[in-house]
């Protein structure tokens, strides 16, 4: 169901007309149908049966993936903020 | 000195509890790999040790910068900048936190401390009698004690009492002012409500209140002259009567009034609380996050439904600006107060402008500037991510995070204020009827106004919390909770450098007011 997209779309304009997947529970529409079945399983646990929850747990896997990626992103923002102030502070304080 | 607060290493000890049982419940947590959250964990640490480092160097300096001239310093930019990356770091660090049942959890802890109905009653009543012989004796004395700001009783429990001390209390203990505010339970006796509320004002004259209340405050010398507060205080209890006996007591008291506003936010902060006619304890600033999901939720443990719309504190656009207003009447006094500030002003006004105006000019503009820096975030958060809500929901679900930000500037700017003259405070408390005789006020240790930048970096790093936690209510994906908390995340290192920056500056009268 989900398994060939990563569950983490970045802004892309072009797809932003009208969220045409809409969860049959709550009413609220998403873009794209990583997202639907990400909501359903957060919020409507109890409703899922056997295939919905393996498609719940292959969307948290893919965005497990990309939140993997994004850690290792900040942490390099971290190290370079740590030690840029570690420089600014060696020629700045006095 | 480290900037991290307490709630936040109570959390750390809870990751460290929540990673030796694996969470049951939700389908969430138990897919997530384990290795990696330790190393999260670890990683956050160590990260919160490095940037504690850094902040420490700059709170000497500012000790240094008001205190000497000679040794050891960092130049201001440096040490705004500091705090401007330790809010930024921090962000990035919560966004490390990715185990949805581990940031429910934290924001729903709740330990009911018994339904003690009886004991509500009766602290009410004893609480309003209270608070009108407090507002009693402010009007009496205001008059008719001695027109010295420093020892009438009037100028002293109105600024050091309520401003400094009844606020801290609300946000840091429990709001306090349902109890005591005599309006409310005069007005609750008396057949009111001559014409209904008109529910399209919404809440913006209470935004406009409060406003008022600190223009006031800041331009008319209230501060300095008892007379004229008296007279204030004596105004502001005849609108509030007259507001609730004409649109009734509840609503005037939840739409229009600015005190009631003004601490029902500030309590909104504070640990504890009642909820369904029980007091409960939650961890601090905890209660911000509110039920962002799309049905009524139920709360896992005890099965009990969350009614929403009616718990929720901001509701619209003017309960955002209710917030906004909270965090810039703090940055607005504390710019007004410093010689830089007085500078400004003083080199505006020499052009030839009436000072009334330029302060005016200062006070709304800076207010849409904050107010607008926040709806844009808002606008631009939505144009990052894929997703249907829109803008005005997301400023709605996030301005809670604003009052612990409101909460730390209010600290750093009052706290000392309000040790320095707790001994002025109890001697005319002790004794409303005559001044005292030799009025005390503490000098306090140079340390604790470096504390100041803890409480403003503090108020920050706990509201990224909030705003993390309220980003899992919205948002199905937990990369774009992440992603959402961006824009907004700059507009805190903006406020939060406005305001260290004010901090750091040396204190003055402000410019053609005093």
């Amino acid at each position: 169901m989900s398994d060939h997209t990563s569950a983490a779309p970045a802004g892309s304009a072009d797809t932003r007309d009208a969220p045409e997947y809409v969860c049959d529970v709550c009413g609220r529409a998403f873009y794209t149908d990583d997202l639907l079945v990400l909501h359903r399983g957060v919020r409507h646990p109890s409703v899922l049966d056997e295939a919905d929850r393996d498609a719940y747990r292959d969307a948290y896997a893919a965005e497990e993936r990309a939140i993997r990626s994004f850690r290792i992103r900040a942490l390099g923002i971290l190290v370079l903020l740590y030690f840029g102030f570690l420089f600014l502070y060696v020629f700045y304080a006095s | 000195m480290r900037p991290e607060n307490p709630s936040q290493s109570d959390h750390d000890e809870d990751a460290v509890d929540d990673l030796a049982e694996t969470a049951p419940g939700r389908l969430g947590s138990a897919i997530g790999p384990r290795g990696a959250r330790i190393g999260a964990f670890a990683l956050a640490l160590v990260g919160v040790l490095l940037l504690a480092r850094g902040v420490a160097a700059s709170n000497a300096a500012v000790g240094l910068s008001e205190a000497s001239s000679e040794g050891l310093s960092i130049p201001r930019w440096l040490y705004v900048a500091t705090g401007g990356a330790a809010i930024g770091a921090s962000a990035l660090l919560a966004g490390f936190v990715t185990d949805r049942g581990f940031v429910n959890r934290v924001h729903e802890w709740r330990h009911g401390l018994g339904t003690r109905d009886r004991l509500r009653g009766v602290g009410m009543a004893v609480g309003s009698l209270l608070g009108a012989l407090l507002i009693a004796l402010i009007v009496y004395r205001g008059i008719t004690g001695p027109q010295v700001s420093t020892i009438n009783f009037a100028v002293v429990v109105v600024f050091a009492g309520g401003r400094a001390g009844l606020t801290m209390a609300a946000y840091a203990i429990g709001n306090p002012w349902p109890a005591l505010n005599p309006f409310r339970a005069v007005t609750s006796r008396l057949p009111t409500g001559v014409v209904d509320y008109p529910e399209r004002l919404g809440r913006w004259p209470a935004v406009a209140g409060i406003l008022l209340l600190i223009w006031v405050e800041t331009t008319t010398g209230v501060t300095n002259t008892p007379n004229l507060l008296a007279a204030a205080v004596a105004g502001y209890a005849v609108v509030a009567l007259a507001g609730a006996v004409l649109v009734g007591s509840d609503a005037w008291f939840r739409n229009a009034d600015p005190v009631s506003a003004f601490f029902r936010f500030y309590g909104r902060v504070a640990p504890l609380a009642w909820e369904d006619g029980r007091l409960r304890l939650s961890l601090p600033a905890m209660r911000l996050v509110e039920g962002w999901a799309d049905e009524p939720r139920r709360d896992g443990g005890d099965g009990q439904t969350v009614d929403a719309d009616d718990a929720r504190l901001v509701r619209g656009l003017d309960d955002v600006a209710i917030a906004v207003a909270l965090v810039w009447e703090l940055t607005f006094s504390g710019f007004v107060t410093t010689e830089q500030g007085a500078s400004v002003i003083r080199g505006v006004v020499g052009v030839g402008l009436p000072p009334i105006l330029v302060y005016a000019v200062l006070f709304i503009g800076g207010f849409v500037v904050f107010y607008g820096a926040f709806l844009g975030a808002a606008r631009i958060a939505v144009r990052r991510i894929l997703t249907a809500r829109t803008p005005r929901e997301l400023v709605v679900a996030f301005a809670p995070s604003l009052l612990v930000i409101a909460a730390g500037y209010h600290l750093a700017h009052y706290f000392a204020f309000f040790l320095s003259l707790l001994p002025s405070l109890s001697a005319v408390l002790a004794d409303p009827l005559s001044a005292p005789a030799n009025p005390v006020v503490f000098t306090l240790p140079a340390w604790v106004s470096a504390l100041n930048i803890v409480f403003v970096l503090g108020g920050h790093l706990v509201a990224i919390w909030v705003a993390h936690s309220t980003a899992y209510q919205l948002f199905p994906s937990r990369l774009q909770a992440i992603r959402s908390q961006y824009p907004f995340v700059f507009v805190m290192i903006g406020y939060t450098a406005v305001s260290l920056w004010l901090i750091s500056l040396p204190s003055t009268t402000p410019a053609y007011l005093g």
